[in-house]
């Protein structure tokens, strides 16, 4: 007996490839999406009741294209009376689905379909907006419960995404080099931020978002096992995978966050730790090296330390020395810091911070006030610490974070402190 | 990101909206609410009664103490709020600065705490 949990998955899985079948046959991409969601929505109310289909991905086809093709005879019709001029319309059977119709098993659109749901003409709202739904499977409900917007919000933000991708009318197919490569850097982008997205999200009414975080990881997978020697792909599964291991211990049973050195590392989940860290060892030792692996090369030093005090700081150092060249951007250069401080002491690292007050993007950051505060703590000057901390927490828009860091600033309020 | 678009009003607010520019400015809202629809940035927004039907609560001593009116008498009021959901504050700023009654009155933008966080 299988359960909806089982169903779920399946339909997920199958979405992508039945859409790639549709889209291939009527081309309409925003009309097919549109198919291929009802027939979802369908076999999520039947096939608890009635049983899996023998063929759950020629169900799935069928019942779109019937769809398809009911709303394109409707379309035929309008316009047959709008127009004089009739347009022909084509035979019933030029619709009907075809025997065959199964995907051929060396053929997965996945990868087509996410390189079109991220086209750099959306803004990044509907890129994975689009990408959850088109090539994830989920519904415009649950995409809108993980955004903690309406639905009709949603709908409408993919509903536009589509009209945007149909007017810049582009052909379904890859793309070719070297716009193929530049393209695939946006989906993976898309895919670290809807894991992101999930990540952050800690329990009670974030556990819909939260379910990003392992949606994320599968389409991660599926374009891993797509284009398995791609050094960046790996990466960034691998650095999913190490740091989602963490997630069991970085939220305590009340929501708050647990910085990584207080995290019980028992409750890691060795599994991912083990994956991610074959991953990425395999990744460096063959590919280009790139961001996504220097992160997860950064994660699973972390995450191979059995106590916090194990941790071999000056390889993480030597790391993100190799990031702030690969991919110098100041949230970088903030963990930079913390390493630094790890490895030549604390004033070593704030002189490090001090190099981004004058950068526009960080200078009034929450992050930038929290680590300072770490390290001025680390030093030892803990009314300065304290008033950093209590600057950081009025600064972050986010609840958890701001206990947290009144948290740290309540550690330091020493008997004989004002 | 979710901003907070607080709208504030004055006395002179519905009789500017009512007087002959009225009308282009309310097309000027509409045309604004269709564009955060379209877009799927628009969360929601409510618009709120005139003051005079504010009731101030307190407790006095433990009990409530209920009196008709505002809590301040200040020259401008709340007059309603929208909430977008935006790629930037920039974004959210700029709504703002074309909301029609921005010419006359004041309106603040402020982030939504989130109920999600990032370990540090």
């Amino acid at each position: 007996m299988r359960s909806d949990a089982d169903h779920v998955d399946l339909l997920r899985r199958l979405a992508p490839q039945v859409l790639g079948v549709l889209v291939r046959r009527f081309e309409q991409f925003d009309a097919c999406e549109d198919a291929v969601q009802e027939a979802l929505l369908a076999a999520a109310v039947q096939w608890p009741q009635e049983g899996l289909p023998d063929s759950p991905q020629a169900w799935l086809i069928t019942v779109a294209a019937r769809r398809m093709t009911d709303q394109l005879r409707s379309e035929h019709a309008r316009r047959r009376r709008e127009d004089t001029a009739a347009a022909q319309v084509p035979a019933d059977d030029g619709f009907a689905p075809a025997p065959g119709d199964e995907q051929r098993p060396d053929h997965d659109d996945t990868l087509t379909l996410l390189i079109l749901c991220c086209h750099p003409a959306l803004s990044p709202a509907s890129q994975l907006a689009l990408t959850l739904r088109a090539v994830g499977g989920l519904t415009t409900a649950e995409i809108a419960s993980a955004f903690l917007v309406p639905e009709a919000t949603m709908a409408q933000r993919i509903s536009r995404a589509k009209q945007s991708l149909k007017a810049t009318d582009i052909p379904f197919a890859m793309p070719p080099e070297p716009e193929r490569s530049e393209r695939l850097r946006v989906v993976l982008h898309v895919l670290y931020l809807i894991f992101n997205e999930g990540y952050i999200a800690s329990s009670g009414p974030d556990l819909q978002r939260s379910e990003l975080t392992r949606e994320a990881i599968r389409l991660t997978r599926a374009v891993h096992a797509l284009l398995p020697d791609d050094g960046e792909v790996a990466g960034l599964l691998a650095l999913m995978l190490l740091s989602d291991a963490r997630r069991p211990a970085r939220t305590g049973a009340d929501g708050t966050l647990i910085a990584l050195a207080e995290q019980d590392r028992a409750l890691w989940n060795r599994a991912y730790i083990e994956e991610g860290t074959g991953l990425i060892t395999g990744a460096l030792a063959r590919a280009t090296l790139g961001p996504y692996q220097l992160q997860a090369a950064i994660a699973a030093v972390h995450d191979e330390a059995p106590r916090a005090q194990d941790t071999d700081w000056p390889q993480i150092l030597a790391l993100y020395k190799l990031l702030e060249r690969v991919a110098p951007n100041p949230m970088v250069t903030l963990n930079h810091a913390v390493a630094v401080a790890m490895v030549d002491g604390p004033r070593a690292g704030l002189d490090l911070l001090a190099t981004l007050d004058a950068d526009d993007r960080m200078a009034a950051h929450h992050r930038l006030d929290a680590v300072r505060a770490h390290l001025l703590e680390m030093a030892g000057d803990h009314a300065a610490a304290r008033s950093m901390y209590l600057t950081a927490a009025r600064r972050t828009t986010s609840l958890p974070e701001q206990r947290y860091l009144e948290a740290r600033a309540a550690r330091l309020t020493g008997g004989n402190d004002p | 990101m979710k901003y907070m678009l607080l709208i504030y009003d004055n006395a002179q607010t519905r009789e500017t909206f009512l007087g002959e520019q009225g009308e282009g400015l309310m097309a000027e809202i509409d045309a604004i609410m269709n564009e955060l629809t379209e877009s799927g940035e628009l969360v929601g927004g409510e618009a709120l009664a005139d003051p005079s039907n504010t009731k101030t609560i307190r407790l006095v001593d433990g009990a409530p103490a209920i009196t008709d009116g505002p809590y301040a008498e200040a020259k401008e009021h709340l007059g309603g709020y929208l909430i977008v959901d935006c790629e930037s504050v920039e974004r959210a700023a700029d709504i703002a600065r074309r909301w029609p009654s921005a010419r006359f009155t004041p309106l603040e933008v402020r982030p939504l705490m989130d109920t999600s966080g990032a370990e540090m």
